[in-house]
Parts: C-alpha cells; sequence; structure tokens
C-alpha cells in the first residue's frame, strides 16, 4: 500500500489533471489561448455591429457594448463549462487505467479550469474596457460576481449530469447540444428579455440563466432596468439542485462508470 | 500478496443470459513471484489483470492487495500528443504522488528510454517505438511491488527487448510480476508460475511449464 490517504490522491490527482489540462488548453495547438478568447470576442463584434446598424446604443439604461459583453461572458462561462465537463470522461478514458484518476476527478478539474479560464478572460476583456474609454467600474459589484459565479456552478452541475447521464443514456450529450442552442437565444444574451410581452416573459424568466445574466448587468450599473422578477436566489436553487442530482447520479452509477 | 476471493465477473449480452468470465475464482499470488495469465481468447486475462490493477470492478468477491501495483506496463494510452515527453511523465509523477522526486524519476525515464533530446519534443513527433520505448520507461522509473504487463513486453527493437527482459530478470526477487501473452517464450523467459484461465475456472500452477502443458491440453480438446 502506498500509505496515502484518499484525500490526499485526490489533491495530487486533482493538481497532475489541472496542470496537464491547462498545458493542453492554452498551448496545446499554436496559438490556443488566443482561441479561447476569440469565440466570445468574435460574437461580441457581430452583435455590436448589428446594433450599430440599428442604431440601438442603450439598453436598459446601460450602453450596448457593456451588456453585451456582461451577458456574453456569463452565457459562455455557463456553456463551455457545462460543454466541457460533458465531455471529460469520454476525453479521458485512457487515464482512468491509471487507477488513481477516477471519472469524478476528470469532470470536477475541467470545470474548475474552465471557470478560471473564464473569469481571466472576464478580467482582461474589462481590463481593454477600461482602456478604450469606457467606465467599467461596477456599481454593486459583488452582484457582477454573484451572477459569474452562479453561472458557472449552474454549468458546473448540468456538466457533471450530462457527464453522468451520457454513461447511462448514450444519447445524453446530444439532447444537451441540441438545447444549448436556443437557451442562447431565449436567455436574453442578445435580445433583451424587456422586448418580450410580460405574459410571454414570465415563462422565460423561469430559465435560471436569464436571472445569472441579468444580475451581472444590474450589478454593473444600478439604473439598469433588469426584467420583472430578477432572483439570484433562484439561480443558486436551480443550480443547487442539479448538482444534488448529479452527484445522487454519480453515486448511484459509480460502478459502471469507473469501468467506462 | 495478491488474494482473489471468490472473484465473479459477468458481462450482459445482448441475446440474453449473460456471458461469465469469471465463475467464483479464488487464488493466491505470494508476493515477489512473477506469474504469467494463459488462456484463449475472451477466457478472461485482460479483465482479470484489470481487476488485479484495480481499475475493473469484478461483479462480486474481491481482491485484496496489500502491495502496490503498477498500471500496464507500456500502457501508452495516457500519453497527450502534444505535450512533451517530460511533461507526460511530470504528470504520471503527480499522480503517482512522487512530484517531490520527479527529477530524479525523469532522469531515469530519460537513460531507459534512450530517447535522448527528443524527450523535450511533443509526443506526437514520436516513433511508434520511441513511443513504446518511453512508455515502457514510465512503467519501470517507478518501485512497484508488483508489475502488471498485458502483451506488451515484446515492443521495441531487438536491444531494447533485451534491455528489458534484462531489467525485469533484475528485478526477480525484489518485485512481482503478472502479465499475459500467449508466447510461450516470452512466458517462459518472465514468469515462474501459471495461472490457467478456463472457461471461468482459474487454475494455478507452480511451474510456469506444466500450465502451458495443460493449456495446449485443454485447448486441444
Amino acid at each position: 500500500m502506498s500509505g496515502r490517504s484518499s484525500t490526499h490522491i485526490m489533491l495530487s490527482v486533482w493538481k497532475a489533471l489541472l496542470l496537464r489540462e491547462a498545458t493542453f488548453r492554452l498551448f496545446g495547438t499554436r496559438a490556443a489561448w488566443a482561441w479561447l478568447l476569440l469565440e466570445p470576442l468574435s460574437h461580441f463584434a457581430f452583435l455590436t455591429f448589428l446594433f450599430a446598424i440599428v442604431r440601438q446604443r442603450v439598453v436598459g439604461g446601460i450602453d450596448v457594448a457593456i451588456w453585451l459583453i456582461l451577458g456574453l461572458i456569463g452565457f459562455f462561462t455557463f456553456r463551455r463549462t457545462a460543454n466541457q465537463m460533458g465531455g471529460a470522461i469520454d476525453s479521458n478514458l485512457a487515464l482512468f487505467t491509471y487507477r488513481q484518476v477516477l471519472p469524478f476527478d476528470a469532470i470536477v478539474v475541467r470545470g474548475v479550469l474552465e471557470g478560471l479560464i473564464m473569469l481571466v478572460a472576464f478580467i482582461l476583456v474589462t481590463l481593454v474596457m477600461a482602456l478604450i474609454g469606457y467606465d467599467v467600474v461596477p456599481d454593486r459589484p459583488l452582484m457582477v460576481l454573484g451572477g459569474f459565479f452562479g453561472l458557472w456552478l449552474l454549468g458546473g452541475s448540468l456538466g457533471l449530469a450530462v457527464a453522468v447521464g451520457g454513461v447511462i443514456v448514450e444519447e445524453t450529450r446530444q439532447i444537451f447540444s441540441m438545447l444549448m442552442m436556443p437557451l442562447y437565444f431565449i436567455s436574453g444574451v442578445i435580445f433583451p428579455l424587456s422586448a418580450v410581452p410580460p405574459q410571454y416573459r414570465e415563462i422565460l424568466m423561469l430559465n435560471p440563466v436569464v436571472h445569472g445574466v441579468e444580475a451581472m448587468r444590474a450589478g454593473f450599473s444600478t439604473y439598469y432596468h433588469a426584467s420583472d422578477g430578477l432572483d439570484l436566489s433562484y439561480l443558486y436553487l436551480c443550480a443547487l439542485c442539479l448538482l444534488a442530482l448529479g452527484l445522487t447520479l454519480y453515486t448511484r452509477f459509480a460502478k459502471a462508470i469507473e469501468t467506462t | 500478496m495478491i488474494v482473489a476471493e471468490h472473484l465473479t465477473k459477468k458481462y450482459p449480452t445482448r441475446a440474453g443470459p449473460p456471458h461469465w468470465v469469471l465463475r467464483d475464482v479464488n487464488f493466491t499470488i505470494p508476493p515477489r513471484l512473477s506469474v504469467g495469465i494463459l488462456g484463449k481468447n475472451g477466457a478472461g486475462k485482460s479483465t482479470l489483470l484489470r481487476i488485479i490493477a484495480g481499475t475493473d470492478h469484478p461483479t462480486s468477491g474481491m481482491v485484496r492487495r496489500d502491495v502496490r501495483v503498477s498500471w500496464p506496463v507500456g500502457f501508452g494510452g495516457g500519453l497527450q500528443g502534444s505535450l512533451t515527453g517530460r511533461q507526460n511523465a511530470k504528470f504520471v509523477c503527480r499522480i503517482q504522488g512522487r512530484e517531490s522526486e520527479a527529477d530524479e524519476i525523469m532522469q531515469r525515464m530519460q537513460d531507459f528510454a534512450e530517447i535522448g533530446t527528443a524527450f523535450d519534443e511533443p509526443v506526437k513527433t514520436y516513433s511508434s517505438g520511441m513511443k513504446a520505448r518511453l512508455q515502457f520507461a514510465m512503467s519501470l522509473a517507478f518501485e512497484f511491488d508488483v508489475y502488471i504487463s498485458d502483451e506488451v513486453t515484446a515492443v521495441g527493437d531487438a536491444n531494447f527487448r533485451k534491455k528489458a527482459l534484462a531489467h525485469f530478470q533484475s528485478l526477480v526477487g525484489k518485485a512481482g510480476l503478472i502479465m499475459v501473452s500467449h508466447n510461450e517464450q516470452t512466458l517462459k523467459d518472465y514468469c515462474k508460475a501459471g495461472l490457467l484461465l478456463h472457461e471461468g475456472q482459474a487454475y494455478w500452477y507452480d511451474e510456469i511449464g506444466d500450465a502451458i502443458d495443460a493449456y495446449k491440453a485443454k485447448s486441444a480438446t
């Protein structure tokens, strides 16, 4: 016996996986780190262009560029975390030949890495905006972070559930990717929900992603007219329920997951 | 010592009745003994090896290990192509909890693999022989009580094979080896005892020669 405690083994595996995954994500291919930023930035550039055409400079009381950046960063944090974690088992299959590495480790590490990458991206973008001359100091920084972290947690919980679900029902990931596309449009990321009639908006507000995205904007400026019914705790409640579901599924099917 | 108790493994099949690979298998592998596992294709050799290595779970029964068991020697799936040999090696040091001695261990790997400066090049640029050498060296750089090998001892060129064999022979008395192979000569070169898997049952032989004879007799019928 190696004499290491389980916690000790888990932590050294997490460290090893995190460094390996980070090296690959940032330097695995030519300028891989630039591509990480390029995806949200290309959406941003295209959308600012569209808003410029319709001559909309302000959404809900804040500058459209800020409005878009916050929405895109928030939504991409959610989607990328869920995506990365959902695929963690498949892409690390070979590593499970090392007895110490469990699928759970691979899933968790990917979520943490994605959160860190998006946080760095967020900071970078903010700095650039400040250099260009935008006022980037949020009125309620904790609320912005609360929305950001909540979206990450929601993405992570969903990612765990998808990763585990993929072992039980093969098609889980396909269904998940199919749902992500419409979610982008109905989460108020690029299309303000205030433009939706109230009776339909109530339905859209059931989507927890909206609450995270709107909280980030409302936290940025107290003047922002967020969608009615904005409730950050609803986002966290959804995230924690999903997390409980994911963990329960993992525990229940641990044997099947760990022999894939 | 590795003790298998009432080890059973079955896989579900499309036809309905499950396929029993191992049925109530019991055996004890004493410390520092080299054992060859024999059996037909699909007899459950690799499954058994995975269960011993702790990466697969038996349907029922258990394996008790009070020794450090390696991952399959020469296992290569874990190499990340765009990382260098050194980065991959460091990863393995970390998950083995040997980060503090990583430099020493990686030096041993580099010496054993004899791939020179390629150690600091991305693994995807390696030839298959170089990759095999690195994988082999990665396993042998750690001191395990029992090494596990699934049909991969015969990698690399003749020189490297000789070196690998010499290394294993130098481990006799210090560490055990559990290997699966279809090659009679390999089994005789590396192993002392034999474990024959046949129709879900395991038969123990103290001499590998006897196990090979029994295997031939069983597959002839």
